[in-house]
């Protein structure tokens, strides 16, 4: 059940060269399900997990509340980290996460429940650096960002890049710090991060770690010589995404969403919906309506409202039959 | 100043300067000499320094409350102003409306001025490359331009001198919907089953609040259906669950009676199906009916979108309001604010359930804290034989008033929800496990959390209250035959009552507060189901609830929309001040009378 990202990301590909037309302004794919409420849905939703799902989980819920009006929801988003022991402990229905699950968790879940939980990619994000909208900077390299947010520099930087000039930043750049924003440990956007730009690298003591995406953000916003990484959802007015190169040899590639589909920017990720479904068994009636209403239509359009990348309609209709959900 | 005066002898001749003889001797001088020949012996017996230092500190102290203050009440009184909707043409050819949020200054670079020689503007104010003058700063303004699901964004800055020309359209209209966020456009038509029935802003503006009243009656009434009919016909099979499930507890799965109560159940369950069928279908004929009627507006970038009537959920033209109008805007934002459910992640719409759960957990702290904390004081002061344990325990109490929150939360969620919640699961509501029903964060675990995060509070000022009782009032009880409790009862409490609801008032204050611990043990992002409700069995304190400051953490670092959420910030902390001033004025208000009937009760 659980893909690697990689493949993940070639079935987007794949999908998208039969729908080809994504312009600058996101459109959810035309061929997706309309969802259509059916009866004898109610009961109660926790959802517990990804700080950066967390504005997506409700969107979704209040989308599907207004399908189902008696089913309760409980939204919590204090990081991917909670999720898995969420599931395992079963205080939650869904576990959202904005990383693919550890082989660790995994097991955990395993010893438990006897199978692996099933992870579905609801959505695509691009991780996308930021900086402040006064910053003339062009583009950076995955080196580069090592060499400014690691003290390990395993992308093999020679030295610690502290000061805006060692970016090729002239004027009254060139000799100011690097002010450096991140978030905290239990956050699957900090995992990522680590995993895919860092090389399993340790954080430089310098970054400041923040409680949500989104001062992450606001703290760049207010600082004109800041950087840090969030999902492209979060983005605002006073912060730009950097382009970014994968090797430094291509030119930079900037966070649109055609590129995030293409998968030639460097940082596109799954946002995943973690459930406990047991193989061969069928899921009960919310849970069920909860994931083809995320798959359908309405639920990408939602994705499109909180900044994210929906997904090609037979994406979507992969993921619904990995858990045995027929769309309708 | 006065003290200063007030000792000094009054000049007369005498006092003059007598090396200079016949010289008037002015008042500054002899104010002077006096001043001089005392400081000498007594500047700092006379104590005026400190007076100085500690009305300095005071002034220090509240020059920063009122900062404080003032500065959330400015910032959060103005959020719901409507401001006027600008319409801009740059240089580059770019056309937007909206509204100014931000301005602030810069200083152009010289690829500022290279973008601008590009679009032919002329008034791009950037040196030329090269050129060592330093380029004057230049304004820019941050504009909520809206229209998300064309534009992919919410806000967008513009300096000054990319701007060819600025308006202030007449039609300019802002709509807040339900979904999407703002919308800036001009009014053009209005459609009644996608058949055009108006044109022309004003007789689309006209028409649009004419229907205003009937949308309005189908929403009112859509709600009902999915909130108290809804919820009634839930109640019903929650019931009947219930029912059998006792009987499958008393009789076993296989008796003849589990048996009849099965077929009722299903009886039940099967007709309340038919029932939800039938609100279903009322409910999608009411969203048909409103569906029918749509309005065409058209963005200053020239693009037409097609509003649902419905989803609308207030319209103005900006530009044309009297400050009367204005006023009207701004209450029913307010309005809204305070009665709504939250819309969009929370972004927008209201906060009612946040008001709702902060009240109704800080009173269940109070009910849970008071008694607790008033019967330990008790003992340690009127029963406890004062001695080494005593005082270790009193060390303990106040000990415990500086032990973090976080870790109260820790604690909370470990023994109430883990240990306490998941037994009663076991006990009671085995039959939804392993979908925890008490064994997870809830109203009533973060109360009691809450409550001894509180408790020393209570101790403390139980304790000082106690020990202001005169003794002889105590002997006095006692001689004339009263037992210890009865004089406790009777004589101590009613006179300490007044100092024991000052700790339940401080107490409060800290509660209404707090908001570390309540993310550990039940306050969430989005619970709109409020813990006391309309069905059975009317108190749910096992829910999970909204709270005002977890809401503010939650608007302030994690809203998806930062530039929008930020006045919200300001509103929402005004919200939440203003509600503990008004739990902590009800309460003193209570202390106010309590005290005068004890005044009353005196010989």
């Amino acid at each position: 059940m659980l893909r690697s990202a990689a493949t993940w990301m070639m079935t987007v590909v794949a999908g998208l060269s039969a729908v080809t037309a994504v312009q600058a302004e996101v459109k959810v794919d035309a061929k997706l399900p309309e969802y259509k409420a059916v009866e004898g849905v109610s009961g109660n939703i926790k959802s517990i997990g990804s700080d950066t799902m967390n504005n997506l989980m409700t969107l979704w819920a209040e989308g599907f509340k207004k399908a189902y009006p008696s089913v309760q929801v409980e939204i919590e988003g204090k990081g991917s980290a909670t999720a898995p022991p969420a599931l395992i402990e079963g205080t939650a229905t869904f576990g959202p996460m904005s990383r693919e699950m550890k082989a660790k968790e995994i097991d955990d879940f395993e010893k438990k429940f006897g199978y692996k939980p099933t992870g579905l990619g609801t959505s695509i994000d691009m991780l996308a650096i930021y900086v402040h909208k006064d910053n003339p900077i062009k583009g950076l390299t995955l080196a580069q960002i090592d060499a400014i947010f690691s003290k390990t520099r395993k992308r093999g930087g020679a030295e610690a890049i502290t000061k805006w000039g060692q970016l090729g930043l002239t004027g009254e750049w060139a000799d100011k710090p690097i002010s450096l924003y991140g978030r905290n440990s239990a956050s699957g956007t900090y995992g990522y991060f680590k995993e895919h730009v860092l090389g399993k690298g340790d954080f430089s003591d310098s970054v400041k770690e923040q409680p949500g995406s989104s001062s992450v953000v606001q703290g760049i916003a207010s600082d004109k010589y800041g950087i840090g990484y969030s999902g492209i959802g979060y983005k605002t007015a006073d912060v730009l995404a950097v382009a970014l190169s994968a090797d430094g040899k291509t030119t930079p590639v900037t966070a649109e969403p055609k590129n995030g589909y293409s998968g030639e920017y460097p940082l596109s990720r799954f946002l995943y919906l973690y459930v406990n479904a047991k193989p061969g068994a069928k899921l009960d009636p919310l849970r069920q309506e909860f994931i083809r209403y995320v798959f359908s239509k309405q639920g990408q359009e939602v994705v499109v409202k909180d900044g994210y990348l929906p997904l090609p309609a037979d994406v979507a209709k992969e993921n619904l039959k990995a858990i045995g959900v027929e769309s309708k | 100043m006065s003290r200063v005066a007030e000792p000094t002898p009054p000049t007369g001749p005498a006092s003059g300067i007598p090396g200079v003889p016949g010289a008037p001797a002015t008042p500054a001088q002899s104010i002077y000499r006096t001043s001089r020949g005392r400081a000498k012996t007594s500047l700092f017996a006379h104590g005026e320094p400190m007076v100085w230092l500690t009305g300095g500190a005071l002034a220090l102290a509240i020059f920063m409350i009122l900062g404080l203050l003032s500065l959330i009440f400015v910032q959060g009184m103005k959020t719901f102003w409507p401001a006027p909707v600008v319409q801009v043409r740059t240089h580059a050819g770019a056309t937007m409306m909206g509204e100014v949020t931000r301005v602030d200054h810069f200083v152009p670079t010289a690829q500022n001025y290279i973008d601008g020689a590009k679009t032919g503007n002329a008034a791009a104010p950037a040196t030329q490359p090269g050129s060592t003058e330093a380029p004057a700063p230049v304004r820019r303004r941050l504009i909520r331009t809206g229209n998300f699901e064309l534009t992919n964004t919410h806000y967008t800055w513009v300096s000054d001198f990319e701007i060819a020309e600025e308006t202030l359209p007449a039609w300019a209209m802002v709509v807040e919907r339900t979904t999407w966020g703002r919308f800036y456009g001009v009014p053009e038509a209005f459609l009644v089953d996608g058949k055009v029935e108006t044109t022309g802003a004003e007789e689309t503006w006209k028409r649009m609040k004419g229907v205003r009243a009937e949308l309005e009656a189908r929403l009112d009434a859509r709600h009902v259906l999915e909130t108290d009919e809804i919820g009634r016909v839930n109640g019903a099979i929650e019931a009947a669950r219930l029912a059998l499930h006792g009987v499958e507890l008393r009789e076993g799965a296989s008796s003849p009676a589990y048996a009849a109560e099965k077929t009722h159940f299903d009886d039940i369950k099967k007709r309340s199906n038919d029932e939800f069928a039938a609100i279903t279908v009322r409910i999608n004929d009411l969203n048909r009916d409103n569906d029918r009627y749509k309005v065409v507006m058209r963005t200053a970038a020239g693009q037409e979108a097609r509003l649902v009537a419905a989803e609308i959920v207030r319209a103005y033209p900006a530009n044309q309001l009297s400050f009367l109008q204005k006023v009207g805007v701004y209450l029913s934002r307010w309005w809204e604010f305070l009665w709504d459910e939250p819309r969009e992640a929370n972004s927008e719409g209201g906060v009612f359930p946040a008001i709702f759960g902060t009240i109704v957990m800080t009173l269940l702290m109070s009910v849970a804290v008071v008694p607790l904390g008033v019967l330990a004081a008790l003992y340690l002061r009127e029963y406890a034989r004062a001695g080494l344990i005593v005082s270790m325990v009193r060390i303990a109490v106040n000990n415990l008033a500086g032990v973090p929150s976080i870790v109260f939360g820790v604690f909370g969620l470990g023994f109430f929800c883990y240990i306490i919640g998941a037994g009663i699961d076991q006990v009671l509501f085995e039959t939804s496990l392993p979908n925890p029903t008490f064994g997870k964060g809830g109203l009533l675990w973060a109360s009691f959390t809450l409550a001894l995060l509180t408790l020393p509070v209570v101790i403390v000022a139980t304790e000082e209250a106690l020990a202001a009782v005169p003794g002889s009032m105590r002997e006095g009880s006692y001689a004339c035959g009263a037992s210890k409790w009865q004089t406790i009862h009777r004589i101590v409490l009613p006179r300490a009552l007044p100092g024991i609801m000052t700790g339940m008032i401080l107490a409060m204050a800290r509660g209404a507060g707090e908001v570390a611990p309540l993310m550990l043990v039940g306050a969430v992002k989005l619970a709109p189901e409020l813990p006391i409700d309309a069905t059975g069995p009317f108190i749910h304190p096992q829910r999970s609830f909204m709270h005002l400051g977890f809401h503010i953490f939650d608007l302030a670092f994690q809203s998806p929309n930062s530039e929008a959420a930020k006045p919200m910030v300001f509103t929402t902390t005004l919200l939440l001040i203003a509600l503990v001033a008004a739990l902590n004025i009800t309460a003193i208000w209570i202390r106010t009378r309590l005290r005068r009937k004890f005044v009353n009760n005196q010989f």
